[in-house]
C-alpha cells in the first residue's frame, strides 16, 4: 500500500549559515544508530563526519550477540528495505537463523539472528570506512556549538572543533553513565570504556528534559567451562531465512558462516533462594539505581522477586562468536554482586564448573525525553540537533538503527533545503516507533512490539521491501538495484499469484481457493503441481505470497481503515493554536497537551490521560483554526 | 458552530415552549452568576448562596418584577462545568420572553442547538452516549422514548459497553502476549481458555445489544394508538384508514392476540396506527397480560386518536380513559359514526378540552376522514418536528456497532476453532473493541458530532 505521510514542514529555522563547515552533518557515536544516521546521510550525499572515540568499536554489539525477534525483527527488515546496512552485516555474520512466531500467523513473525559479534563489528566497520562521504574522527564530543537556536558543530574532547549545520546525537548509554555490579560502582557506558558528561551539559544548558534509565546486561561465560551434553541443544532453521533483501537474490551466498546451535537450561528454586537472600545488594533494589529498568528485559532478580510463583526461568546459552570462547546468557541479566552471580549461577544445570569471563551489570544514564523531538527526530528548541537510540530512551539494537536512519536521513535532507521523509504508522513499524515516542514519557525503555502497530497486518516483515524501498529510493536512500530487486520480486509474486488462479486441483477448486485454508501451503504444492514447482520460489517470496492470499480479505479491512483513520491521524494539530488555552479540556489533558504537544489528532489521541471527548475538542479547535486560515 | 460563543456566557429557555407550570431560563459561562446576581432585586441577591444552593426572590426584568427560584450551580460541579444558573419562572410565555432578554441585555448571548450538552461533553462531563441521550429526551415524542433515552442517560448502555470492553482487553491481553513474547516467558494459553473467554465476550456484548434493543423503540414509525370504549368503532375507524388503497404503505397487518397495528402514510406522514385493546374500567374479568399489552401500548404513543361513538357518547366514562393517557401526549379527539341519524352533530365541550383538536368521521361513507388523515400528519409533525428520528438514528448506530462487534467476535472464536493463525484472530479482536469504542465516541468525527449536536434543542 502507497500513501503520502503526513507532510511535515520543519519548523525551526534555516541551517546556519556557516563560514567554513567542516561536514553537512556530524554524527556523534557510531553504535548502531550512529551507523545507520551516518551512512544515511552519505547516501543522500551529505559529507557526513562520523565521531567516535573508539574506532575500533563501530557497530559493537554492547549486550547480546543477536539481532532480530519478535517486533525487531520486522524492524531490521524495515532497515534494510530502506538502504540501511543492519540486514547486510547480520546476513554476513549470522551463526544462527530461526523464524519465529512461524506457527502465529504471518502478520507477527519474525527473524532473529544470532551472529559472530566479533565479525559483525568488523563487517559494519568495512563498510563505515568504505562508504563514500563518511569521514572518521577518533575523538570524543564534548559540547555542542549553539548559536542563535541553531548547532553549528561539536567541539571535541582534544579542543577542536567541527563546524557543520547539523548534528545527529546517538550516544547510547553514554551519557553520565554509571556501571554497578553489587555494591560497586564504575563510572562508564560498557565495560572498560568511560562515561562522557560533557553532552549531558550541554543538552542540560540548552534545556532540553532529561531523565534516567537503567538497562542490564547478563554475565559471559568460558564456553569450555558449560556441560553442554547435558544441556538441551536449540538450532536454527533447517533452512535459514536471510534478513537483507538482496541475500535473498539468485547467486547471493547465504548464510556465509557455519551454523551453530545454542542451548537452554534453567534456574531453580537453588538460584531462586540465593538470589533473594542476596536482593537487598542488587543496585536497583538497594536504591542505589534511580533510573527505572526495563520491564521487558528484566534482570533474574526483578524475576524471582516478582513472580514468586515461578519454579524456573529459561536461560539461553549463545556462544559469541565461531572462534571466541565468550558464551552469553541470554535471560540471566543482573547487577548482583559478582560472587553471588557465581554462586547462583553454579546452582543451574549445566553450569556447575562455569567460569566466569565477565560478570552481569547494570548501568544508568542519562537520556533525553523524546517529547523534545518532532517527527524528523529533530530537536524542537535547537534548529539542526537530531537524536537517536537510547538517547531518545529506547532499548535495543533495531529501535536505535531505524531511528539512526530515518534521523540521519533527515539530518541531510534539513541541512541541504530538501523536504523531510517521515514513515506513517500504516506505513511501517519505524513510523509506528518515532510516532510513539515523540508523545512518549519513558519511564523505562521503549521496546518495539508488534501489537503497538495497529496495522500490522500490512507491516509483516515479507513485504517491507514493497512497502518502504520505493518510498526510499524517492529521497535518494534505496538505490537502482534496489529498485530493480524490488521490481523481479513483485513480478514473481505475480507470476505465482497467476498460476495459482488458473491451476485446479482434482476436486476443481483452483489452489488460489485452496491455499486460502490454514492447512495449505504453497511448499506442499510445489510437491504437489509442477506448474507451482517450476516457479522456483525463494523461501521469502514464497511467504509473501502466502500471506497475501491467505490475508487478503483483513489485508483489504485495514487498508480501509488506514483510509478511514487517516483524516485523523494526519490532521495536524496548528503550531500556533494555544493548547493551554483550549476551553472545557480537562486539566489532565490540557497539561499533557501543552507537555508533549503532539503533532496530529492522531498522535493526541494516543497520549494517555487524553480521553476521546478532550480529542473531539481538539477536533473542533484545529478544524476552527483552519478556516478561520 | 458554537464558535461565535465559545468563552462567552451562554442563555436560553429551556422549557418547552408554550404555556406550562413554569419557565426555566438556564445559564452558563463565566459571567452566569454576574448577570443573574444584577438582574435579581437587592434583597435577592444579597442572600446568594455561597456555593452550590437554591434561592427564592424576585428578577428585575426591567418591566417589573417576577417571582423566581434560582438554582446556582458552581463549576465544576456543574453539568458544563462551568458555572450554570437555573432561573425557574412563572409559566408565562411573555414573562419568560421578558427575563431573558434581560439576561441577554447583560451580556448573556443566546445558546445554539444543543450548546449546552456541547459544553458539557466537551468538558469530559458525560461521554457520547450520554450526550446521545440528552439529544433522544429532547425529541422523545412519547413517555416510552422519554424513559428510554432516561436509562441512556444514566449510563445503562456505556456501563453495559464497558464491561464487554473490560473481557476484550483481557482476551486482547492474553492473545498479545502469546504474539509478542516467547513461550517460555508467558505460558502457552490454551485454545480452550480463549475459545471460553470469547464465548464470555460475546455474551457481553449480546447483552448490551439486547439492553439496547429493549430500550429504544422497537419500530422507528411514529406511534399513532387508537383508544377509546370497545364499541366505540376503532376497528371500523382503522380498517377505514388501511383499507383505502392509497394509504395502505405495506400489507404487514396482522392480528395478534394483542391487538392490530398498520403501517400507514396518512396525508404525507407515515405512521404506525394501533388498535390497543380497550380499558373498560368496568368490565370485569379482564385478561390481566391484555391490559398490561394495553398500557405498553399507551406509553410508546406519540399521538392518540381518541375514538368516541356520536351516537353513545358516554361522556362520563369517555373523560376518566382520558385522564388514564400520558398527559405529555397530543390527543386527536374522533367523533365518529357520522353518518347515523342519532348522531350527536359534534363532541361536548368537556371532551374537546381534553383534545388538541378534534374531527368527526364516518367510517361508513368515509366522510371526514381525509381531515383526519391531515389532522393526524399536522399533529404528528407539528408535535415534534422530526421527533424520534434522532433517536432511531441513535439506536441504530448503537445496535449496529454492537452487531459488527459480535460479528467480529463470532470471527475470532470461528478462527481460533480452525486453528486459524492467532495474528487474525487477534485482528478481530481488535476490529470488535474498535466497534465497541465507536459507541463510546472513540472514534467521533468533528462532522458527526455538529450532526449529532445540531438537532438539539435549544437549552437542553
Amino acid at each position: 500500500m502507497r500513501s503520502d505521510p503526513p507532510v511535515h514542514l520543519h519548523p525551526h529555522p534555516a541551517p546556519a549559515q556557516l563560514g567554513e563547515r567542516q561536514a553537512d552533518v556530524v554524527v556523534v557515536g557510531a553504535g548502531h544508530a550512529g551507523v545507520e544516521a551516518a551512512l544515511a546521510a552519505a547516501r543522500l550525499s551529505a559529507h557526513v563526519v562520523l565521531v567516535t572515540p573508539r574506532l575500533d568499536r563501530i557497530g559493537e554489539m554492547s549486550c547480546n550477540p543477536a539481532i532480530g525477534g519478535l517486533g525487531k525483527g520486522q524492524l531490521a527488515r524495515e532497515v534494510d528495505a530502506l538502504g540501511g546496512v543492519m540486514g547486510e552485516a547480520t546476513d554476513a555474520t549470522g551463526i544462527q537463523f530461526r523464524m519465529l512466531n512461524t506457527r502465529k500467523g504471518y502478520a507477527v513473525r519474525a527473524p532473529r539472528a544470532q551472529v559472530d559479534r566479533h565479525l559483525y563489528r568488523e563487517e559494519v566497520t568495512q563498510r563505515v570506512q568504505n562508504a563514500a562521504g563518511v569521514e572518521l574522527v577518533g575523538a570524543a564530543a564534548d559540547d555542542l556549538l549553539v548559536e542563535e537556536g541553531r548547532v553549528v558543530g561539536v567541539r571535541l574532547d582534544d579542543g577542536r572543533e567541527l563546524r557543520a549545520p547539523a548534528v545527529v546525537l546517538t550516544t547510547g548509554t553514554f551519557l553520565q553513565a554509571i556501571m554497578h555490579t553489587g555494591e560497586e560502582q564504575a563510572a562508564g557506558g560498557r565495560i572498560g570504556e568511560g562515561a562522557f558528561g560533557g553532552i549531558s551539559r550541554s543538552l542540560d544548558r540548552l534545556g532540553l528534559a532529561i531523565g534516567r534509565l537503567k538497562t542490564g546486561t547478563p554475565p559471559r561465560l568460558a564456553r569450555d567451562s558449560v556441560d553442554w551434553d547435558a544441556l538441551e541443544e536449540q538450532r536454527g532453521d533447517a533452512v535459514p531465512q536471510p534478513f537483507a533483501f538482496a541475500s535473498e537474490e539468485p547467486g547471493a551466498t547465504f548464510p556465509t558462516l557455519e551454523q551453530i546451535a545454542c542451548h537452554v537450561t534453567r534456574t531453580d528454586e537453588r538460584a531462586h533462594a540465593i538470589i533473594r537472600d542476596n536482593v537487598h545488594r542488587a543496585p536497583m533494589y538497594a536504591g542505589r539505581i534511580q533510573g527505572v529498568g526495563p520491564r521487558y528485559c528484566p534482570s533474574v532478580e526483578d524475576k524471582v522477586m516478582r513472580f514468586p510463583e515461578r519454579e524456573g526461568h529459561q536461560i539461553y546459552l549463545e556462544p559469541e562468536g565461531l572462534e571466541t570462547d565468550v558464551v552469553y546468557v541470554n535471560g540471566l541479566s543482573t547487577s548482583l554482586p559478582g560472587e553471588v552471580q557465581e554462586a547462583f549461577v553454579r546452582t543451574v544445570p549445566g553450569l556447575a564448573r562455569a567460569r566466569f569471563l565477565r560478570h552481569g551489570y547494570a548501568v544508568e544514564y542519562d537520556f533525553v525525553q523524546p517529547r523534545e523531538l518532532d517527527p524528523t527526530l529533530a530537536v524542537q528548541k535547537v534548529a539542526g540537533l537530531f537524536l537517536a537510540g537510547q538517547i531518545n530512551g529506547t532499548s535495543g539494537y533495531e529501535e536505535a538503527a531505524a531511528q539512526g536512519l530515518m534521523a540521519g536521513a533527515n539530518a541531510a535532507l534539513w541541512s541541504s533545503g530538501r523536504a523531510p521523509f517521515v514513515l506513517g504508522r500504516h506505513e511501517a513499524y519505524t513510523g509506528v516507533l518515532v510516532d510513539d515516542l515523540v508523545v512518549s514519557q519513558p519511564t523505562e525503555p521503549y521496546r518495539m512490539f508488534s501489537s503497538r502497530a495497529e496495522y500490522r497486518l500490512l507491516l509483516r516483515q515479507d513485504n517491507a521491501d514493497s512497502r518502504l524501498t520505493p518510498r526510499a529510493a524517492e529521497v535518494g536512500l534505496a538505490d537502482d538495484r534496489a529498485l530493480a530487486r524490488l521490481r523481479v520480486r513483485e513480478e514473481l509474486k505475480d507470476r505465482a499469484l497467476q498460476v495459482l488462479r488458473t491451476v485446479r486441483a482434482p476436486s476443481g477448486r483452483t489452489l488460489l481457493e485452496l491455499l486460502r485454508r490454514p492447512e495449505e501451503s504453497l511448499a506442499g504444492f510445489e510437491r504437489s503441481f509442477e506448474e507451482v514447482a517450476a516457479l522456483e520460489l525463494p523461501p521469502g517470496v514464497r511467504t509473501g505470497v502466502e500471506a497475501e492470499v491467505k490475508y487478503a480479505g483483513y489485508v483489504e479491512r485495514q487498508v480501509r481503515d488506514v483510509e478511514r483513520l487517516r483524516r485523523q491521524e494526519t490532521t495536524e494539530i496548528p503550531t500556533e493554536l494555544d493548547l493551554g488555552g483550549l476551553v472545557g479540556l480537562s486539566r489532565e489533558a490540557r497539561e499533557k497537551l501543552v507537555e508533549l504537544r503532539p503533532r496530529t489528532l492522531g498522535a493526541a489521541s494516543r497520549i494517555a490521560g487524553i480521553n476521546p471527548p478532550d480529542v473531539a475538542l481538539l477536533a473542533v479547535h484545529v478544524e476552527r483554526a483552519r478556516r478561520r486560515g | 458552530m458554537g464558535a461565535a460563543t465559545e468563552g462567552r456566557t451562554i442563555a436560553a429557555l429551556s422549557s418547552p415552549p408554550g404555556p406550562g407550570d413554569r419557565a426555566v431560563i438556564r445559564l452558563s459561562g463565566p459571567e452566569a452568576f454576574g448577570i443573574v446576581r444584577t438582574a435579581l432585586v437587592s434583597e435577592t441577591a444579597a442572600r446568594w448562596p455561597a456555593g452550590r444552593g437554591l434561592l427564592r426572590g424576585f428578577f428585575g426584568d426591567g418591566h417589573g418584577e417576577q417571582p423566581v427560584m434560582v438554582l446556582v450551580m458552581p463549576g465544576p460541579r456543574s453539568f458544563t462545568r462551568e458555572d450554570v444558573v437555573e432561573l425557574h419562572l412563572p409559566g408565562a410565555p411573555p414573562l419568560a420572553q421578558r427575563a431573558l432578554s434581560r439576561v441577554l441585555e447583560l451580556g448573556a448571548v443566546p445558546a445554539g442547538p444543543g450548546e449546552f450538552t456541547r459544553r458539557a461533553f466537551q468538558s469530559g462531563r458525560i461521554d457520547l452516549t450520554r450526550a446521545e441521550a440528552v439529544l433522544e429526551m429532547v425529541s422523545a415524542g412519547s413517555e416510552a422514548e422519554r424513559r428510554a433515552a432516561a436509562e441512556l442517560q444514566s449510563g445503562g448502555l456505556a456501563t453495559r459497553v464497558d464491561a464487554a470492553r473490560e473481557l476484550l482487553e483481557e482476551l486482547a491481553a492474553l492473545c498479545e502476549a502469546s504474539l509478542d513474547f516467547d513461550e517460555s516467558d508467558t505460558g502457552h494459553v490454551p485454545a480452550a481458555e480463549l475459545l471460553e473467554r470469547f464465548t464470555q465476550a460475546g455474551a457481553r456484548v449480546a447483552e448490551a445489544l439486547s439492553w439496547e434493543e429493549r430500550r429504544a423503540p422497537a419500530r422507528g414509525l411514529p406511534r399513532v394508538v387508537l383508544c377509546g370504549a370497545p364499541n366505540a368503532g376503532k376497528s371500523s375507524l382503522l380498517n377505514a384508514l388501511a383499507g383505502a388503497a392509497h394509504a395502505l404503505v405495506t400489507p404487514a397487518a396482522g392480528t395478534t392476540r394483542d391487538g392490530v397495528e398498520v403501517e400507514l402514510a396518512l396525508a404525507g406522514s407515515r405512521c404506525v396506527l394501533l388498535d390497543a385493546p380497550g380499558l373498560d374500567p368496568r368490565a370485569s374479568g379482564v385478561d390481566r397480560s391484555a391490559q398490561e399489552r394495553a398500557r405498553e401500548l399507551r406509553e410508546a404513543a406519540h399521538l392518540f386518536l381518541w375514538v368516541v361513538d356520536a351516537a353513545r357518547p358516554d361522556v362520563e366514562v369517555a373523560a376518566d380513559e382520558v385522564l388514564d393517557l400520558p398527559a405529555s401526549v397530543p390527543i386527536l379527539l374522533v367523533w365518529t359514526k357520522g353518518d347515523r341519524d342519532d348522531a350527536r352533530p359534534g363532541p361536548p365541550r368537556e371532551l374537546v378540552g381534553h383534545a388538541r383538536a378534534s374531527v368527526g368521521v364516518s367510517a361508513l361513507t368515509g366522510a371526514g376522514l381525509d381531515e383526519l388523515r391531515r389532522a393526524v400528519s399536522r399533529l404528528l409533525s407539528e408535535d415534534a418536528g422530526e421527533r424520534g428520528s434522532a433517536a432511531r438514528e441513535l439506536a441504530a448506530r448503537h445496535a449496529r456497532a454492537l452487531r459488527d462487534a459480535a460479528l467480529e467476535l463470532e470471527r475470532a472464536r470461528v478462527a481460533l476453532g480452525e486453528e486459524a493463525p492467532l495474528d487474525l484472530v487477534a485482528e478481530a479482536l481488535r476490529s470488535a473493541t474498535r466497534e465497541l469504542d465507536r459507541i463510546r465516541g472513540e472514534t467521533t468525527p468533528e462532522d458527526v458530532l455538529d450532526r449529532v449536536f445540531a438537532r438539539f434543542c435549544i437549552g437542553k
